[in-house]
């Protein structure tokens, strides 16, 4: 074990014992320079990488949609003790868990390289999150992540009192308009032969000062050696699917909703349905009529009772972007 | 157009391409002049078989072996017909490219007039996500003949 003022220059020591982290702290803070074992590493502990001391101030939660927040020991968010810079790392964590999709069963697994592979592709790419990556002395790459300060879009699309028909003739345009451009930015991965790997509707940051919209995490990787890119699409499908009704509707949620109920649920059929999730809906315009036809049979490509799907993010990109002009 | 006679045959360990096998022979075990390629094409290794300790040559030369078991059972299969002469086989992993991409290069750097493939008959939500070769090789046809066996 080694411990943080045995090791840090002189020079930091007022800044690390001045720290609301450390002053509280009931322990000495310790230093790593290997985070292999990451479990072991707490609030108040100095990551020492890439000639910097980053002290642990916390740890990044998420939670995955109905299920409690998750501390994710390897996400720390951390401090830069010399110049007080705030980063999000990412430590090496070799997961593999199978994803449900329908009937299907897909392998994933987490992947740092990939993740720094996408990393270094999009450093100059406004719509993805910024970071670099670096080996720790433990030979784990540790990615280094600027820190985007904003709120997740599904979050942010339900802020102010708005009924559907207002949001959706006010707000969702621009929406669109910023999510064509993260739509875009997968298809630049697409052509760099590089894939996201977990698009859901929290992992688009809005950020706060400039409004952009900006994807995070991208290590998750899954093996689907003939349609390597299809999975993405089908998760772009997803989040235009949630953009456009602001909420996920299941068979339950027509029922429960206090201008549905069963007369609009008799009207559904299972070719409404998510060609994968048998019990979520797509076809929207039969919950929101004033929806366009354009609009609505982009979603329907994604549904139960589709003759066609999009071969490539491009296709799904023009269609949008032409349906949207047409909305203003 | 290449030359018809000139058949690649996509095999792997299914009951569809033995069908395809079956057809193929009978179409040709008269004809003197017809040659058959017997391909096999295997996906690169899932990205963490690396991190599991495994290199890419153990992963060929199980691929391989497999390929040569395939290769097998089809010749044993084609003996009634009398068509070993005029049997070569061939075995690759599709690097960087789909299995149906892969399959549309060698016949294309073998001037192959005639793509036989088998067909599996799935899903439309398991061909978004897992492709259809034989969907693939049709989408992208020309100056050869497809047959589909399913
Ligand atoms: N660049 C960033 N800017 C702001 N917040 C971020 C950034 N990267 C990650 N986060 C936050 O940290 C959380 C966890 O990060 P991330 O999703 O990358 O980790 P993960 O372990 O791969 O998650 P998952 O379990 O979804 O794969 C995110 O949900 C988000 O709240
Ligand atoms: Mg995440």
């Amino acid at each position: 074990m080694e411990y943080a003022l045995d090791i840090l220059p002189q020079r930091l020591h007022g800044a690390l014992k001045r720290h609301r982290v450390t002053r509280s702290l009931r322990r000495p803070p310790r230093y790593f320079t290997d985070t292999s074992n990451f479990t072991a590493i707490d609030y108040g502990d100095i990551i020492a990488i890439d000639n910097r001391f980053l002290l642990v101030t916390g740890y990044t939660r998420e939670g995955r949609f109905g299920i409690e927040e998750q501390v994710k020991p390897w996400v720390p968010r951390t401090e830069d003790l010399e110049n007080g810079e705030k980063f999000i790392l990412k430590l090496v964590f070799h997961e593999t868990f199978d994803m449900q999709l329908g009937q299907f069963t897909i392998n994933c697994y987490r992947n740092p390289e990939k993740e720094a592979r996408v990393l270094e592709l999009v450093k100059d790419h406004p719509h993805f999150m910024h970071g670099r990556s670096v080996l720790d002395e433990g030979n784990n790459l540790v990615r280094i992540l600027d820190i985007i300060g904003g709120s997740r879009l599904d979050k942010y699309i339900h802020r102010g009192e708005l009924s559907h028909q207002e949001y959706f003739f006010q707000k969702f345009p621009e929406v669109i308009r910023q999510f064509l451009e993260c739509v875009k930015g997968i298809q630049f991965l697409h052509e760099n032969g590089l894939r996201h790997g977990d698009i859901r509707r929290d992992h688009i940051f809005v950020e706060r000062d400039t409004g952009l919209y900006r994807w995070i995490d991208f290590d998750y990787d899954f093996y689907m050696p003939e349609r390597p890119f299809a999975l993405d699409l089908y998760e772009l499908g997803n989040i235009l699917t949630y953009l456009t009704a602001r909420e996920r509707f299941h068979q339950k949620t027509i029922l429960n909703h206090p201008d549905m109920g069963q007369a609009v649920l008799d009207t559904i059929v299972p070719g409404d349905l998510s060609v994968l999730s048998k019990n979520r809906i797509v076809n929207i315009k039969k919950l929101f009529p004033y929806i366009p036809d354009r609009l609505n049979n982009i979603l329907l490509h994604f549904s139960y009772g589709t003759e066609v799907f999009y071969e490539t993010v491009a296709e799904f990109h023009d269609e949008l972007a032409e349906a949207m002009s047409v909305l203003g | 157009m290449n030359d018809w006679k000139k058949i690649l045959i996509a095999v792997d360990q299914s009951e569809t391409s033995i069908k395809a096998l079956n057809y193929t022979a009978d179409i040709i075990s008269n004809l003197p002049d017809a040659e058959l390629c017997l391909l096999y094409i295997y996906p690169e290794p899932p990205p963490n078989y690396y991190s599991r300790g495994g290199s890419l040559s153990d992963y060929q030369q199980e691929k391989t072996a497999a390929a040569e078991v395939i290769f097998q059972n089809s010749m044993d299969f084609l003996e009634k017909y009398k068509l070993q002469k005029k049997v070569i086989t061939q075995s690759k992993m599709a690097d960087h490219i789909t299995i149906s991409q892969a399959i549309l290069e060698v016949q294309a750097e073998g001037q192959f007039g005639t793509v036989v493939v088998g067909k599996r008959g799935v899903s439309k939500a398991e061909e978004f996500l897992f492709g259809s070769i034989s969907n693939g090789i049709v989408h992208h046809c020309s100056d050869f003949t497809v047959w589909v066996v399913g």
